[in-house]
């Protein structure tokens, strides 16, 4: 909190122990300061993380807070999930042209670069980066040495004589390069290697290595760099390659046998964490070199005076690591060098405009694909994405199916070791064997298996199914980490495993025999709190599975669907939607469009934000005056706590039409709801202003009122106080000052003999810049990291419902006050209840948003029964509407929720009985407040001459290309002339006929003449581009005449 | 009103009350003999014209609590404060003090800060009326919960404090809804859709599906088969006042009555010194609200900018005269001719 007031930092110290020798003798300092990392809010390391709600409370802190987000000086930022295709994975892709390629992104520390097999006009060949040209694929196999025309046929096509005869052209190629040993492969290889890296523009730094070498060089440690070689062992990766050719073949002989893109099991997710590694590693390796540059300068100088001391470079060259990290979550701009990562836009600011806002910004996933592509394929819905990411919680427009939410439950993998692993893969059965020991021919048989670790081929198996049992076996005894995933892929003989890090997993409950293994007395425990979900996961009731191992899944929604081949069991139905859509009561029976809606303007209702919301003060800050708990909520309401920091009211809504002010979605508003409090909202506003301190030890200052001759303050600083600061509870208006700053007017003279400037002062005020008054609601002074003072001041409006406010409901259906009415005006019913909202019927039958009627329905039950539980509209739910029916009619109501209305104008009952209850409203941020404009005379920019534009300029409103186009199209010449010149930017110009240049006071600079210089109108932008042009010599020339010409 | 075939002779012509439920609360009774219009005008009268008083200024000295300034404001004056006798009171716009005076207003203090170590609640008891009143109960905030204490108003934290100045005024729920002596009038009549001025939508059986009103004892079911009368016209109305504390539900119900005659006399008197030259714009003394009052003056009836009315054009002239002279478009002599 205080971060956030002073504007600072939230970040802990880095703190290095350093050994290093002097004077022969070795000397240990520790604990020397290195940098500051930002820490996120509620990490392990931060001081949030476990306390409890009174800590939190002592600490200024909200305890439903979500945390996940970093205080980088004063403001929120998040990193955002990123996504991308997963890494060290062969993905086979059909392009256009019949061709198909195989590709893989290797991922190591030290390089990231990818890696392809294309198969083009039936010969294959090998491309990466790092090679000028495509290398035919044979002689990428020879060059890996130690294999035979035949082992390398074997390898790749095994036993089946079509790919064999497909593959057996490709030796053509090396042939026809006179290719036929390993040395001849690696020269032809090293030839086609790149010239680059550092040894770049370097002469004789390194004597340049033979093409053999440079080509060991690439294969070794560039192409396909995750397979490690040891020893020169080239085996493993001739595997890796053989094994992407042979998937090109199966592609191309089977076009359903290449990968999909979108499939959610073959992305990652790069997490706050990992981004931040990667930036901090490149940053510690440049603050590496640099001290080790510092220190090379220092042993070079001839005669040192002290010995060197590494504790002040370590600190100042550390700043080089606090900034870099700073910067980068300030501007959200991620710049790794060696990983030729250059992306913008990784963080945002906290959008704190509800607590539904902060929880759908902590599930955000932005995608890496480009927003301008009109391709499809990655912003539709995936199959495979269901339980992963939220169906419905996606951005209309060009973000749309790019940006996604995660689901309830999903949770992104770490990494796990990969030893323990290995090592149990050969404990696990009899008969699996190292890879290594096997030829191709062995590989490729029928019904043998190839274990894939991390997508690298590892073991060989003939008992797939048993290995995978005994697997899962294991990970359920917890043995192997729980978020190691396997599954079997039939189509290649493949058993995959994976333990890296950003796959996306969401638990289930085991069934075994067709018998979930979730008992009712689990379930007990975990009601006493004896149990935790851990333990579950630990005893195997719950496990968690990856998208990919979804697969071999069979999992029943419901313990009523479990058969004896059911594998799992879903934990429950709502969870496959996100956070933000599990506010939409029956969501299930809306139509799915609607929902969507709903995900984007949930984020924008006001309401209660934070339990320390009166605690801060943000830019902006919307708080609604009495927000309620939804009447029909769901179990997702309760988990994300959205009853304790509600955004909406429980509106009377009776849906009919009235007043003819209510079409086009448009809302009639009780005029006594209002009076009594509906809707009614607190505006927050935050000015602030830092008192600097230049260079010459001059400083801001805060001055005083100023007065004038009768010694009465003015009035713009009617609301100030002595000290130059606002008064608290003081009503301000537009143009008065809250902060009577002043810079000095001398800020870069030394103060040293004569060199000394003005000492007086230019005031720097911060003034009240809204149409509308507000009342000063808080003032701040304290100080920055820097130890210059801060003051902020904020400001508070409360603001009743006006005609144009926008409302909406939970199920994406918007609209804005149409009309106020009295509300004796309203209909009633006949139990006299009055509503407080009229919504138009046309609403419903095209949006079809039937869970709309059915919270109503819902709603009204749970009123009238006077019980809470019934105010339930889960997804996926049986609903309950024919009980709610029955409750309905039981208290005297119509089951179907209609009931007799009276017109409050003429007392007629209205013909048909009116279908009403509570629905829940939220208002929107978009209040006709903000927008209302309008001038008609006003400023103008100093360049064009012309009216500014926007509504915080008061600028005009623009005359348009189209509408000049309607009125050139109309005739209406003299209002266009009005509209684009007259009330825009006219001016009077002197013009030489003579010569048709400018000219000024009637007269012809060029010419040196009066005679022929004539007066006309023309737009001062038309002016300015004549000069400007002039300017850039190109001479433009005017020339006139006269439209009415005279009879000669 | 003609002779009514449906009004029997022995019964009385006039309106007529019969009341079935009268508590502290609320009232509920049967008006009968009189036509729907002025039914509902009773209704709408009760619930936006009966003056009542209420919180209307908040000067506040001391705020330390959590809630801002202008929400204890509003909450302060959706507070019903006892109201028996307001019609001795004056507007604010009537009185002719400057400023406020005990015609016109009565002051409510409220002090309170919590000096203990739990939160304070403070309620609508603490506020306490002070200066002169035109009776002695008047301004007292209505406390009809079982412990006395009324609409809790704020919570207070160890050490925080409020202290403030309130000055209810008269006025009417047309301004603002703190003013509405009603909270809800229930309003029904013909309980069996006699007169058809229903449509009962129905799945299978309107009488299964639909339950019947509690007044539905109160009239004679139709009778099977018995034909529709065209002619009827409604008149038993049952109303169901509730009270929302400033004034007692008889008292709303009386009070309502006297104000449509109010409006009504000042109406009458309006129309028959409509000879006298006294225009639109005399004075009507009845409660109104501000816009009422403004919107009211120097405009005499509707008209429309262009001053000749009517469904002239501003070009004066009949049929298809321009400013360019005779047309050939239009009525009267038609160039085709």
């Amino acid at each position: 909190m205080e971060c956030r007031l002073r504007d600072m930092t939230y970040a802990a110290p880095v703190v290095v122990d350093i050994a290093y020798s002097r004077d022969r003798k070795k000397i240990i300092r520790r604990d020397i300061p290195l940098c500051r990392i930002p820490v996120m809010l509620k990490s392990a390391k931060c001081c949030l993380s476990g306390a409890t709600n009174a800590q939190m409370e002592i600490m200024n802190e909200c305890p439903l807070d979500p945390g996940g987000y970093f205080i980088i000086n004063g403001t929120e930022k998040v990193i955002l999930i990123q996504e991308q295709l997963s890494k060290n994975r062969v993905i086979v892709e059909a392009d256009d042209k019949g061709g198909v390629s195989a590709s893989v992104t290797s991922s190591t520390h030290e390089r990231k670069s990818k890696t392809y097999v294309i198969l083009k006009k039936d010969r294959i060949a090998l491309n990466h980066n790092v090679l000028v040209e495509p290398i035919p694929i044979v002689i990428v196999l020879k060059a890996l040495g130690g294999l035979s025309d035949y082992e390398i046929m074997e390898l790749v096509a095994g036993g089946d004589a079509r790919y064999q005869d497909d593959f057996l052209i490709n030796f053509d190629e090396a042939t026809k390069a006179g290719v036929y040993t390993q040395q001849q492969a690696l020269e032809y290889i090293g030839v086609r290697v790149k010239m680059g890296g550092p040894k770049k523009g370097r002469p004789g730094t390194a004597p340049r290595r033979s093409p053999v070498e440079e080509g060991l060089d690439a294969l070794a440690n560039i192409i396909i760099a995750h397979v490690t070689i040891e020893d020169l062992d080239f085996y493993p990766k001739a595997i890796y390659i053989a094994m992407m050719v042979r998937r090109v073949l199966m592609a191309a002989h089977n076009p359903k046998l290449v990968d999909d893109r979108d499939f959610v099991g073959n992305k990652r997710l790069e997490l706050a964490g990992q981004l931040l590694s990667l930036l901090f590693e490149d940053l510690f390796k440049m603050f590496v070199a640099s001290l080790k540059g510092n220190m090379e300068y220092f042993f070079k100088k001839p005669n040192r005076t002290s010995a060197y001391d590494p504790v002040g470079p370590i600190s100042t060259q550390g700043q080089s690591i606090t900034q870099g990290l700073n910067r980068a979550i300030q501007s959200g701009n991620w710049n790794v060098k060696r990983f030729n990562m250059n992306r913008a836009g990784v963080t945002h600011v906290l959008s704190r405009l509800s607590y539904i806002a902060v929880v759908g910004m902590m599930t955000r996933i932005s995608s890496q694909f480009e927003k301008t592509r009109k391709v499809s394929g990655p912003r539709a819905l995936q199959p495979s994405q269901w339980g992963m990411l939220c169906p419905s919680d996606t951005p209309e427009g060009e973000a749309c199916g790019l940006v996604k939410n995660l689901a309830l439950m999903t949770h992104i993998t770490t990494n796990a070791e990969e030893q323990p692993v290995r090592n149990w893969i050969f404990g696990l059965i009899e008969g699996v064997q190292p890879i290594r020991m096997f030829t191709g021919t062995e590989m490729h048989k029928p019904g043998t298996y190839i274990i894939h670790l991390n997508g690298t081929p590892f073991a060989l198996t003939r008992h797939p199914k048993q290995f995978a049992a005994r697997f899962k076996t294991m990970r359920r005894r917890g043995h192997i980490s729980p978020f190691v995933s396997i599954h079997i892929n039939e189509h290649f003989s493949a058993i995959h495993i994976a333990t890296d890090e950003g796959r996306i997993c969401r638990p289930y409950i085991i069934v075994k025999d067709g018998k979930s293994k979730l008992k009712p007395e689990h379930l007990r425990l975990l009601q006493l709190g004896k149990a935790t979900f851990e333990d579950f996961l630990k005893r195997g009731v719950i496990e968690y599975l990856d998208v990919n191992e979804e697969n071999d899944a069979l999992i029943a929604i419901s313990e009523d669907d479990i058969n004896q081949s059911t594998t799992h069991l879903e934990i429950e139905p709502f969870t496959i939607l996100g956070a933000v859509a599990g506010l939409i009561p029956f969501p299930h029976h809306n139509q799915s469009p609607r929902n969507t809606y709903q995900c984007a303007m949930g984020k924008q209702a006001i309401g209660a934000i934070a339990y320390n919301q009166f605690n801060r003060i943000d830019t902006l800050l919307y708080t609604l005056v009495y927000p309620q708990r939804p009447m029909v909520i769901t179990k997702t309401i309760q988990l994300i706590h959205y009853d304790k920091l509600p955004a909406g009211q429980n509106a009377t809504v009776v849906v009919m039409s009235y007043s003819g002010y209510d079409i086009e979605d448009a809302l009639v508003l009780n005029k006594a709801s209002c009076d009594r409090g509906f809707g009614r909202c607190q505006v927050f506003r935050k000015y602030a202003a830092e008192l600097l301190q230049y260079p010459n030890g001059r400083k801001d200052r805060l001055g005083g009122i100023q007065k004038d001759e009768e010694g009465r303050t003015i009035a713009k600083h009617a609301c100030l106080d002595k000290d130059g600061l606002a008064i608290v509870g003081y009503r301000v208006h537009s143009g008065e000052t809250m902060i009577m700053k002043e810079t000095p007017i001398d800020q870069t003279s030394t103060g040293i003999g004569s060199d000394r400037g003005s000492d007086d002062f230019r005031p720097a005020p911060v003034n009240y810049r809204t149409p509308d008054p507000a009342y000063i609601d808080k003032v701040m002074v304290s100080n920055t990291e820097k130890d210059t003072a801060i003051i902020k001041v904020q400001t508070r409006q409360t603001r009743r419902p006006e005609l144009g406010d926008k409302f909406s409901s939970r199920h994406g259906q918007k609209g804005v006050v149409g009309i106020i009415v009295d509300q004796e005006d309203m209909p009633f019913s006949d139990s006299g209840v009055v509503p407080d909202i009229i919504m138009n019927p046309h609403g419903f039958p095209s949006r079809m948003t039937v869970g709309k009627l059915f919270e109503c329905l819902t709603g009204k039950a749970a009123v009238v029964a006077g019980r809470r539980d019934y105010g339930f509209g889960d997804a996926f739910r049986s609903h309950p509407v024919e009980e709610m029916g029955r409750v309905l009619v039981e208290h005297g109501f119509s089951w179907e929720g209609k009931d007799y209305f009276t017109s409050g104008i003429t007392g007629d009952p209205h013909e048909a009985y009116l279908f009403n209850g509570p629905i829940y409203y939220q208002r929107l941020k978009h209040m006709v407040q903000d927008k209302m404009h309008s001038r008609s005379s006003g400023p103008r920019a100093i360049l064009t001459r012309q009216p500014t534009e926007g509504r915080s300029r008061d600028g005009g409103l623009r005359l348009g290309e189209m509408e000049r186009d309607c009125l050139i199209a109309y005739g209406a010449s003299q209002l266009l002339l009005e509209r684009l010149m007259y009330s825009s930017d006219a001016t009077r110009v002197d013009i030489c006929e003579w010569c048709g240049l400018l000219g000024y006071k009637g007269y012809c600079q060029t010419c040196k003449s009066t005679s022929q210089v004539t007066q006309m109108t023309m737009p001062y932008a038309a002016k300015l581009l004549v000069q400007e042009l002039i300017s850039m010599n190109v001479g433009v020339r005017i020339e006139l005449e006269d439209q009415f010409p005279h009879p000669a | 009103m003609d002779y009514d075939p449906m009004v029997m002779d022995d019964e009385a012509l006039g309106p007529m009350v019969k009341i079935s439920q009268a508590d502290s609360v609320r009232v509920k009774y049967e008006l009968s003999n009189v036509d729907l219009a002025f039914a509902n005008s009773l209704r709408r009268v009760m619930l936006a014209e009966i003056p009542t008083i209420a919180i209307d200024l908040v000067e506040i000295e001391e705020n330390s609590s959590v809630l801002a300034d202008e929400f204890i404001a509003h909450r302060l004056g959706l507070i019903p404060l006892n109201s028996e006798g307001v019609k001795d009171m004056l507007t604010s716009r009537e009185c002719d003090c400057d400023g406020r005076c005990e015609n016109c207003s009565v002051t409510l203090t409220l002090h309170a800060k919590c000096t203990g170590e739990e939160n304070m609640h403070v309620f609508a008891r603490d506020l306490v009326p002070t200066g002169e009143r035109i009776n002695q109960v008047i301004g007292t905030p209505v406390l009809s919960d079982a412990e006395g204490l009324g609409p809790l108003i704020l919570k207070l934290r160890p050490g925080q404090e409020i202290k403030l100045e309130c000055i209810a005024k008269k006025g009417i729920a047309k301004e603002h809804a703190k003013w509405a002596p009603s909270a809800a009038i229930g309003f029904e009549y013909d309980p069996h859709n006699k007169l058809h001025h229903l449509d009962l939508w129905y799945e299978q059986d309107p009488k299964a599906e639909w339950p019947p009103s509690e007044y539905a004892e109160w009239e004679e079911p139709p009778q099977e088969g018995e034909p529709f009368d065209y002619d009827a016209v409604p008149n038993r109305f049952y109303f169901n006042v509730e009270s929302a504390g400033s004034l007692p539900p008889d008292a709303i119900v009386i009070e309502g009555i006297q104000v449509i005659q109010q409006k009504l006399a000042s109406l009458i008197k309006e129309l028959s010194a409509g000879e006298g030259g006294d225009g639109m714009n005399g004075d009507y003394n009845g409660p109104r609200s501000p816009e009422y009052a403004t919107g009211a003056d120097g405009f005499g009836g509707y008209t429309t900018p262009f001053g000749n009315g009517g469904n002239q054009s501003s070009w004066g002239g009949a049929g298809g005269t321009t400013p360019y002279g005779t047309t050939p478009y239009g009525a009267g002599h038609s160039g085709w001719s």
